[in-house]
């Protein structure tokens, strides 16, 4: 049994840490919420240090890393609410791209992902599938050579400055089978498509992507047709584990800033800290984070390995962060007060980023279901 | 006990219905309505300030007419109104203000021709308000006040006429004495007001700077040193105020339509069983509290004053409402997350997460939830310390 880091996780950890705390405190991130997106710069660095290669197998281009290395990198990139689109492009769009993309495919992409120069996101979601990723009516009639796709994809994380996107889109079967579902690699600029870009509450970007008629051919299509919901399933737990590691980081900002406020803030003659209720209150949220924690490490090992319980596992494991983001997050706010509720101070913003979250890849309650099914 | 309507209830209720459907807005200038209506409801008999004595010109109403008329306008298209001069500032000019300060104040207030606002909190005096330091001094020949401070979440203020102010006019002693309240002009040089911008994106809340604001005398409510005595009365009200009883179980209404019109499979989310159990418990609490409020209605209507049973319904009543909006945010699902801008989502759910983030102010405001706790431990359990 063994929960230490290694040398090269450590490394990277350590060296997301500074860049955060030199790049993203509340003002700096501010400003490039108000730009609109992320900052190309930053984008840049990450690709230069390595960062975007870590989870690709060293054919494909990368550092031959796994979830539990992107683990290490998403709970920083929590630590500073990270805006650049390393979920969007290198966990989830190329993320399907790699277990579903041929060896052509992935040359002609993967490299230019790694190295920052394009981005993919994965265009799954639609204005009625709920939680369900299995829930699919973007259709594909077929044509000589390939398939005409109609439909929209909605809540398209970083779709705005995507390049291309894969798609997932029905060929056979019924709304909501698992097997009838083909996944396309189709760059943005193909005719028929059209990308409305909007920010989120949290300060990404996300958009929503209308298919009118657009033609791809046998080219396009990744892996079989009518077979790609276990690579899109899978880049979804990668996702999921991506995004709860990223919570657990939010959450440790969150109840270590209400532990020094607490103790800086004087009301009846006494730090706040004193006062019994708040400190159980404080003692409570740290409990949550560890669980938090100890349900990411378990989670993403078992991905990682390959285990049978993976599925189950990361079904936990989205309910587990989802009801302690809340707990957190809610607690963190009522600590601080009428301050917590301002834009003036990060908890706030922690916070939401953690509401996003929740309800990204199927709510709390959705995964409890899940999980008891 | 006895809660049916009898027939003068139901005679009232009529009456009520008939009146807010001949004077629902229709069309034109929003404004002319607005003050058209309060004028009806003043001819209707007081209907414009139903809270009110009779003495000062309120209808007179038993517990049962003001359980109908809550119910009967939460749903119904009645014009903006904010408690500040209505049901926050007036109880205490009744109670404390001299008849002159009434004959001033008060028509104004009915009116709604004079919006005020309330300048209570300070950065550094929240939950303990009483540690206050915005100081006021009188002059010399004590014919005015000169004050300096900040108020902070001062709601409204840059649209409010006049602010009542709790002010320090002496440190010796206990830190609850020493405290006056004053009433004065916020459009006027020495007042500057900063917005402060919510998570919710919004702009209601404020902080607001004194700097030299003199204050005549007369404007003084009651003694100097006592607006403790006065705020804490007035504090209560507030809190009835904010529970929003009736505006919730119209909400609730409406978060069931929402959902029902939310595709799940072959039906709606209201088919999800463990959100449809979230919106049941919800009701349960909400049928509650409601009682809880009418009992504490009644108790006001024998002539007390709203007492520690205040803190209850703020206590619940925010709760509730916090939990109406986290659940009307999770009916939105992912796209509660757009601020605004072209998705295929539910109309409602764009801005969700505004409203949701916004209502975390609910149980800080009027007195934290930590505050009603404290106040129902000395108040009620008879526990002294509660450190």
């Amino acid at each position: 049994m063994n929960f230490e880091l290694t040398e090269e996780q450590q490394l990277i950890a350590d060296s997301i840490e500074r860049f955060v705390a030199d790049n993203y405190d509340l003002e700096s991130r501010t400003a490039i919420v108000a730009k609109g997106g992320f900052s190309e710069d930053y984008w840049k660095q990450m690709a230069e240090l390595g960062w975007l290669g870590m989870p690709f197998s060293e054919e494909d281009g990368g550092f031959g890393g796994n979830q539990i290395d992107t683990m290490v990198m998403m709970e920083q990139f929590g630590k500073g609410l990270v805006l650049e689109p390393f979920l969007a492009s290198v966990v989830l769009g190329a993320g399907a791209l790699k277990r579903a993309g041929s060896a052509e495919q992935k040359a002609a992409w993967l490299p230019s992902v790694i190295d920052g120069t394009k981005q993919l996101a994965l265009a799954y979601m639609e204005a009625e599938s709920g939680d369900e990723p299995h829930n699919v009516t973007v259709s594909g009639t077929p044509t000589g050579d390939g398939f005409k796709i109609n439909g929209i994809k909605c809540m398209v994380l970083h779709g705005g400055s995507a390049d291309a996107f894969v798609v997932s889109f029905r060929t056979s079967g019924g709304t909501v089978d698992e097997s009838g579902i083909t996944l396309a690699l189709i760059p943005a600029d193909r005719d028929g498509i059209t990308v409305h870009g909007y920010p989120t509450v949290d300060g990404l970007q996300s958009s929503e992507i209308k298919f009118d008629g657009v033609e791809v051919s046998q080219d396009d299509i990744l892996g079989e047709v009518g077979e790609g919901f276990a690579a899109l399933n899978a880049a979804i737990n990668d996702g999921i584990l991506a995004i709860a590691a990223e919570a657990v980081g939010a959450m440790e900002v969150l109840y270590k800033d209400t532990v020094a406020y607490t103790q800086e803030r004087e009301q009846f003659d006494h730090p706040m800290s004193d006062f019994q209720v708040l400190q159980h209150r404080m003692v409570d949220m740290f409990v949550e984070y560890e669980q938090s924690k100890s349900m990411l490490f378990r989670a993403t090992m078992e991905v990682a390995s390959g285990g049978e319980d993976a599925q189950r596992n990361v079904h936990a494991l989205k309910h587990l962060i989802g009801k302690a983001a809340f707990f957190v997050g809610e607690n963190a706010v009522q600590t601080h007060g009428g301050m917590g509720v301002t834009e003036e101070l990060r908890v706030g913003h922690y916070f939401k980023r953690l509401i996003v979250i929740e309800a990204q890849f199927g709510n709390t309650d959705y995964h409890l279901e899940r999980f008891a099914a | 006990m006895d809660i049916e309507l009898t027939k003068e209830d139901l005679e009232f209720e009529a009456e009520v219905k008939a009146f807010l459907e001949e004077n629902a807005y229709k069309d034109g200038d929003a404004e002319k309505w607005r003050m058209g209506w309060f004028e009806k409801a003043r001819e209707k008999g007081g209907w414009d300030v139903p809270k009110w004595p009779v003495k000062f010109g309120g209808p007179g109403w038993t517990p049962n007419q003001h359980y109908v008329w809550q119910r009967a306008t939460a749903s119904a298209s009645t014009p903006w109104d904010l408690p500040f001069g209505l049901s926050m500032l007036a109880p205490v000019l009744m109670a404390y203000g001299s008849e002159e300060q009434q004959e001033r104040f008060l028509p104004d207030i009915r009116a709604r021709k004079v919006n005020w606002c309330q300048g209570y909190s300070e950065p550094g005096a929240g939950s303990d308000l009483a540690s206050l330091k915005t100081k006021a001094e009188l002059s010399e020949d004590g014919t005015y006040y000169t004050v300096n401070g900040q108020k902070i979440w001062t709601t409204m203020a840059h649209i409010a006429d006049w602010i009542f102010c709790l002010t320090r006019t002496s440190s010796d002693g206990i830190k609850q004495e020493g405290i006056t309240f004053l009433l004065f002009p916020m459009k006027q040089d020495g007042v500057e007001i900063k917005p402060i911008i919510t998570l919710g994106g919004s702009h209601t809340v404020n902080s607001v700077f004194f700097t030299d604001v003199k204050v005549p005398v007369e404007n003084r409510v009651g003694e100097e040193g006592k607006g403790w005595t006065y705020a804490k009365g007035l504090l209560e009200h507030e809190r009835s105020g904010i529970a929003g009883i009736s505006n919730s179980i119209v909400a609730l209404e409406g978060l069931k339509e929402k959902a029902r019109g939310v595709k799940r499979g072959n039906g709606s989310l209201m088919d999800v069983p463990s959100f449809k159990s979230k919106i049941a418990a919800l009701e349960v609490d909400l049928m509650a509290v409601e009682y809880t409020e009418l009992r504490s209605l009644a108790t006001a209507s024998a002539g007390a004053a709203p007492g520690p049973e205040s803190s209850i319904l703020k206590l619940k009543g925010t709760e509730i409402q916090q939990r109406i909006q986290k659940l009307t945010m999770e009916a939105g699902g992912q796209f509660s997350a757009a601020w605004a801008g072209f998705n295929s989502g539910p109309d409602f759910a764009r801005g969700g997460t505004g409203g949701y983030m916004n209502s975390r102010y609910y149980t800080i405001y009027g007195g934290a939830s930590e505050v009603q706790k404290d106040i129902i431990t000395k108040k009620v359990l008879g526990i002294k310390s509660s450190k």
